[in-house]
């Protein structure tokens, strides 16, 4: 039988974003080969940086089984905060330091009420996310808000070694996220509660506060991309983010992390919204109209997903 | 008593009147709670707004809850079995788009409904055959409905058949149709899930798999497979449904009426006290959870308040009912 056949058993056990990209790429190079410069690459991945940064709080939430839809909520608090004007004369630092602030504080949140309460992570996340969007356009009734100060664009725009900052950026977040999972105890108790709760909870782990933890940690990693989206579209907005934590969502499973089980790592899901990127792009170059774009989204996290679904079927 | 673990946290002893009124131990879950919240609302309402207890308004809050009740209804199928379906937005918003192409609506109607069923049938053979997540099955669904409702239809416009505007705004014996359309809609769900051994089939599913026990429906003789999918046709069906009432009530097709409906629906669901691990909620309940959201909608209106804070208002509902429900599965 050609599925009990060892090569096939390690070729499945690869994240299908790590195929997707390169199909994506070959695709790219053979009809497009002028837009395979680093520049013009650089470009659109520097605009999928917020979603890539959601990802990595996205895929440790998937890896304990639960899951935030909050952080389009918190990407529009936090643009509304720098965007508003409510602060005059707020350093940049301040602005960044009221973000990781509420961050924290809505993953705790998040966390406790999951955890603890044992309410479910799919109503909780998305009724924090339902008020927080009904508080800024309460605020803003319903009007964009002002500009963005001037620094977060020019530090957008800046590169360090021939890389655009917020790539950068990224890069480094998925390396320590990578580190911080392969390397720490929490890294372990977060592969074990993913494994089983129960197991892991009779094994000594302390289930609860590795979930808290976890959405701690997605809060922070959705206020770090609620700065990065913000200094990229320059203005305040009331509608900024919305669809990026079902996006994340499905970019983590591309990558090859679904619910309780972390195959893919960090940078499985890593390469998930690169291929995203690569499929706007060669969508965008190939003429491809928005409906035909969501078509094909769709079937790309179906196929992804059936790959995954049917592996875990049988052990 | 037993130590406590994440399937089994050590629970204070409570009076049996807070357990009955937390919904707790029962198969309906927490219904009374959004019962009282429904009633504050209206009788806040009716206390300080002159308009809310005419008899036209009172339809109109029949008519604007209607597609809410009808895809919530639907929804909680799906959710009683331990699922989602994200995919009824566009479900929705693809009924327009096809009762608005044009034709007779003898072909159109059941063209909907027949859609609508592969759609379900679909979700439900990836979620129980492929083994896939259904937040992950529906939501591809989700792009995949929502580009095709593009293709056939990318701004709103077109008319719908006759018919289907008469079943809306018609009026019968003096009283607006809506009014019946909410009486069948009861009748038809109450008959599935308590009439019809389906809706018994779906308690013991979600249950079992509520408990951790996945295949103890199955070990009953209880078809899990098909009665799964046979969850997800209907609540594709039943948002189809809610697409022709919109259909009627805006006369023309919209690729985007249906935006973020399935977040409503879910929410509506989850108020009403029907509890996401599955084999707990009610119809009762529900219809409850969405008119709750429907009298917020209508009573922002009538007291002119800003339409934002009413998205805020809901979001806190829906935070305290969940918060007040305890369960043992920690997670989804």
């Amino acid at each position: 039988m050609i599925l009990a056949d060892k090569t096939w058993q390690r070729l499945r056990r690869i994240p299908p974003s790590y195929l997707v990209f390169a199909a994506l790429l070959l695709t790219l190079w053979v009809l497009r080969p002028h837009m395979m410069n680093p520049n013009i690459l650089g470009i659109f991945i520097r605009q999928i940086v917020p979603l890539g940064i959601l990802v990595l709080g996205q895929l440790l939430v998937m890896r304990v089984r639960s899951i935030d839809l909050s952080g389009g909520g918190v990407i529009l608090l936090i643009n509304y905060y720098i965007s508003s004007g409510l602060f005059p004369g707020a350093s940049m630092m301040t602005f960044v330091a009221m973000a990781i602030a509420t961050g924290l504080v809505i993953g705790t949140f998040n966390g406790v009420m999951i955890a603890k309460r044992r309410v479910s992570a799919v109503i909780v996340t998305l009724a924090v996310s339902i008020v927080l969007v009904g508080f800024v356009q309460y605020l803003s009734s319903g009007k964009p808000p002002g500009d963005v100060p001037a620094m977060f664009a020019a530090l957008y725009n800046t590169k360090l070694l021939g890389i655009p900052t917020p790539v950068l950026l990224w890069i480094v977040l998925t390396l320590l996220m990578s580190l911080f999972l392969a390397r720490t105890v929490f890294g372990r108790a977060v592969a074990s509660v993913g494994e089983n709760l129960s197991a892991a909870h009779f094994s000594g782990v302390a289930v609860e506060r590795t979930v808290i933890v976890a959405h701690i940690l997605a809060g922070l990693m959705a206020a770090l991309a609620a700065l990065v989206q913000t200094a990229s579209i320059a203005v305040g907005s009331v509608r900024v983010g919305l669809d990026l934590p079902i996006l994340a969502v499905a970019a983590t499973i591309l990558g090859g992390v679904v619910f309780g089980r972390g195959e893919g790592g960090v940078w499985g899901p890593f390469f998930g919204v690169l291929s995203f990127a690569l499929l706007f792009i060669l969508m965008t170059t190939l003429g491809v109209d928005e409906p035909g774009k969501l078509i094909i989204q769709g079937f790309i996290i179906l196929l992804a997903a059936i790959f995954y679904g049917v592996r875990s079927a049988k052990p | 008593m037993p130590p406590s673990s994440p399937d089994h946290p050590a629970q204070p002893m409570k009076p049996s009147y807070l357990k009955w009124l937390l919904g707790q131990g029962s198969r309906q879950g927490l219904w009374s709670l959004p019962l009282f919240i429904a009633l504050a609302i209206a009788l806040g309402l009716s206390l300080t707004t002159q308009q809310f207890t005419s008899t036209g308004n009172l339809f109109n809050l029949i008519t604007q809850a209607m597609p809410l009740i009808i895809t919530a209804i639907g929804q909680m199928f799906v959710i009683l079995i331990g699922g989602l379906d994200l995919s009824v937005g566009s479900v929705i918003s693809l009924s327009t788009a096809i009762l608005a192409l044009g034709g007779p609506a003898y072909v159109l109607i059941p063209a909907v409904f027949l859609l609508a069923a592969l759609i379900g049938a679909v979700n439900g053979l990836v979620v129980t055959r492929l083994n896939v997540h259904p937040i992950i099955a529906t939501l591809s669904m989700q792009y995949i409905v929502l580009g095709v409702t593009r293709i056939l239809r990318p701004v709103s416009g077109g008319t719908v058949p006759d018919i289907v505007i008469a079943s809306v705004s018609g009026t019968l014996l003096g009283i607006p149709l809506p009014v019946f359309w909410g009486i069948a809609v009861l009748l038809l769900s109450w008959k599935l899930l308590h009439g019809a051994r389906f809706g018994l089939h779906l308690f013991a599913i979600g249950g079992g798999i509520a408990s951790g026990m996945e295949k103890v429906a199955h070990n009953f003789g209880v078809a899990e497979r098909r009665n799964i999918l046979l969850a997800y046709v209907t609540c594709s069906c039943f948002a189809a449904l809610a697409g022709v009432f919109l259909a009627g009530r805006i006369v023309s097709g919209d690729p985007n009426v249906g935006l973020l409906f399935e977040l409503d629906a879910i929410t509506a669901v989850a108020i009403g006290g029907t509890q996401l691990s599955g084999g707990v909620g009610s119809l009762h309940g529900t219809v409850i959870g969405a008119l709750v959201m429907a009298l917020l909608a209508n009573g922002m209106n009538l007291t002119n308040m800003s339409p934002f804070i009413q998205t805020t208002v809901k979001g806190a509902i829906l935070l305290l009912v969940v918060g007040l429900q305890s369960r043992k599965k920690m997670g989804l």
